[in-house]
């Protein structure tokens, strides 16, 4: 009697741990869809929302055809690509440079803290000033956003080194610079691609605001032209994009840092 | 020589008088241990660290002097906080003493010596980013040792003890017995004549302990390495040394030496003769004093809002 409650009880619960775990979300996000395309299509007003049909059906024409759209994806991915760039190799060396020693960290990390801190936006009719109304602006900006995260976490994945590994070390008798290449990086590694991931986040919403704020081409510029001309259909297909654009980049990151911390499991 | 060093010794052959069995053996082996050459000298070490308080200063070790020779296995035991670990680190170059000398044959030891020692310390210092293959490359590095060798060393380490199927694993896959392990290979990789054992096997189990001393005794036996070895466990000691030296509490003096005259690699029924369960008894007789004095230090600390480790 008990083993076979014990079976019974058991046969389900493995079931529902694999295959329908995926199921479940995709009804769901059905379920969700659905409701919002009923919404859209009974109580909606078309010059705000549209369903997820009139989105589907915008996207060939008044995006991927639209080459000015397209441009404007690709002047955005551009901006992105080289504030990320300079975010991180900015953010590791000053990160390593603040890291190294005690003074470094106890001058420097209250100033990154505080500046990581302050609502930057404030900063963006300053920065266009400064830069411009075309891409300089908003790769600036996208920088200004995507450093922070990259220095707070080198400085911290520097700070957290197991002292049995330096002991050990130098017991074996390793050189300054081979603690450094063999202990002090590899260690810091996946704090460093935390700080990577968030600053991917932070300088895609940089850039974005920026291209808000003044521009004269980028997906802000044309989210502003779509929502300001009741034309919620393309607007929403470009968020898409934009999510999906969003999604791929966080997931390349993430890719390249399972690369790097195989080790982890 | 001052006063208590005497003490000490005639009170270390007062214990070993205490036994008959063994000594025939011993008669051989003595005389091999006293013909070997001085590996380790430790000479008057006395290492005083700064305490909790401005100006405060606590005498870890008080004028330990020691000579341990080539081949020998010596345990050092203590109650905990008796500076044994301390001890170690300051033969190995890792800690510098407050005065006193130590020297690895002529050398006065003045910082690490990687080429003549080799450390394993109770947890596991292999690399969790490095395989274990290339843990034992990168330590060949930083020992800076040219031979390029090092891949068959370093398998040949990790078959004499049972892991070369696990050379390419990561140490995050394996258990904590199964670093030890790897842990020990590469003391024997690193090909160094001495091999300084921090309580090795404390973070293990009691059951691998037994048989990770047990697979030690044997690889030992095969290597003629000098082996200093820290334990708080007083079966570990009896079972592996050759000469066991007992701490007071702090400040750490030499209380006494027990030598075990059994010959190596020595098997797990050396630890139901009754001669084991002998020395074993001896020496909870001369550490008992010590760990009720480090028990009452440690609640008078307390009492007083001031702990020291």
């Amino acid at each position: 009697m008990a083993v076979s409650d014990f079976a019974v009880a058991a046969a389900p619960r493995r079931f529902s741990l694999l295959g329908n775990l995926a199921i479940q979300r995709l009804l769901l996000l059905l379920g969700l869809l659905v409701l919002w395309e009923i919404y859209a299509r009974i109580a909606g007003d078309t010059g705000m929302i549209a369903g997820p049909s009139g989105i589907l059906r915008a996207m060939g024409p008044k995006i991927f055809a639209n080459p000015k759209v397209v441009a404007a994806i690709e002047l955005t991915l551009f901006e992105l690509a080289v504030a990320y760039g300079l975010s991180v190799v900015f953010g590791v060396v000053i990160g390593v440079a603040i890291g190294m020693t005690d003074f470094g960290r106890r001058c420097f990390n209250p100033i990154v803290v505080l500046l990581y801190s302050v609502p930057q936006v404030v900063l963006l009719p300053l920065i266009v000033l400064v830069f411009g109304i075309g891409p300089l602006s908003k790769i600036a900006f996208g920088f200004s956003h995507g450093i922070f995260p990259v220095i707070v976490s080198t400085i911290t994945g520097m700070r957290t080194v197991n002292p049995t590994f330096l002991h050990g070390a130098r017991a074996m008798g390793a050189s300054r610079f081979q603690t450094i290449r063999h202990v002090i990086f590899p260690n810091m590694v996946p704090a460093v691609f935390a700080g990577f991931r968030l600053a991917m986040t932070l300088t895609l919403l940089g850039v974005l605001l920026a291209e808000l704020y003044v521009s004269i081409s980028g997906i802000g510029y044309f989210t502003q032209v779509f929502a300001e001309t009741f034309d919620p259909s393309p607007l929403f297909a470009l968020m898409t994009v934009l999510t999906v654009m969003a999604v791929a980049l966080n997931e390349l990151v993430r890719l390249v840092e399972a690369r790097f911390t195989r080790w982890k499991n | 020589m001052p006063m208590s060093a005497t003490q000490q010794r005639s009170q270390g052959q007062q214990f070993n008088r205490g036994r008959g069995a063994g000594d025939a053996v011993m008669d051989g082996k003595s005389k091999l241990a006293a013909d070997a050459p001085v590996a380790i000298a430790v000479e008057h070490v006395t290492q005083r660290f700064d305490g909790r308080r401005p100006g405060q200063q606590v005498l870890a070790l008080d004028d330990v002097s020691l000579e341990i020779r080539a081949g020998e296995f010596l345990c050092l035991l203590g109650p905990s906080g008796c500076g044994k670990s301390t001890l170690l680190n300051i033969i190995g170059g890792l800690n510098r003493q407050t005065s006193g000398t130590v020297r690895i044959g002529d050398t006065v030891v003045r910082g690490p010596t990687p080429s003549q020692v080799a450390f394993v310390f109770q947890e596991s210092t292999l690399f969790p980013w490095y395989t274990v293959l290339e843990n034992f490359k990168v330590s060949s590095d930083f020992q800076r040792s040219q031979a390029s060798t090092w891949n068959d060393r370093a398998m040949s380490a990790l078959r004499s003890v049972g892991m070369e199927n696990f050379a390419n694993h990561y140490p995050n896959q394996l258990s904590i017995g199964m670093k030890q392990r790897i842990n020990l290979a590469r003391g024997i990789f690193l090909d160094t004549p001495i091999i300084l054992m921090d309580e090795p096997f404390a973070a293990l189990d009691e059951q691998t302990r037994m048989v990770l001393g047990e697979d030690l005794s044997v690889l030992l036996a095969r290597t003629g390495k000098t082996i200093v070895f820290v334990t708080h466990s007083l079966a570990e000691a009896v079972f592996l040394a050759d000469r066991i030296v007992v701490m007071t509490a702090r400040p750490g003096r030499i209380k006494a030496t027990l030598t075990v005259e059994e010959p190596h690699p020595r098997s797990p029924d050396f630890m139901l003769a009754p001669r084991f369960s002998e020395i074993r008894n001896e020496l909870f007789a001369i550490l008992r004093d010590e760990i009720r004095q480090t028990v009452a230090a440690m609640r008078e600390a307390r009492d007083e809002g001031v702990v020291d480790g």
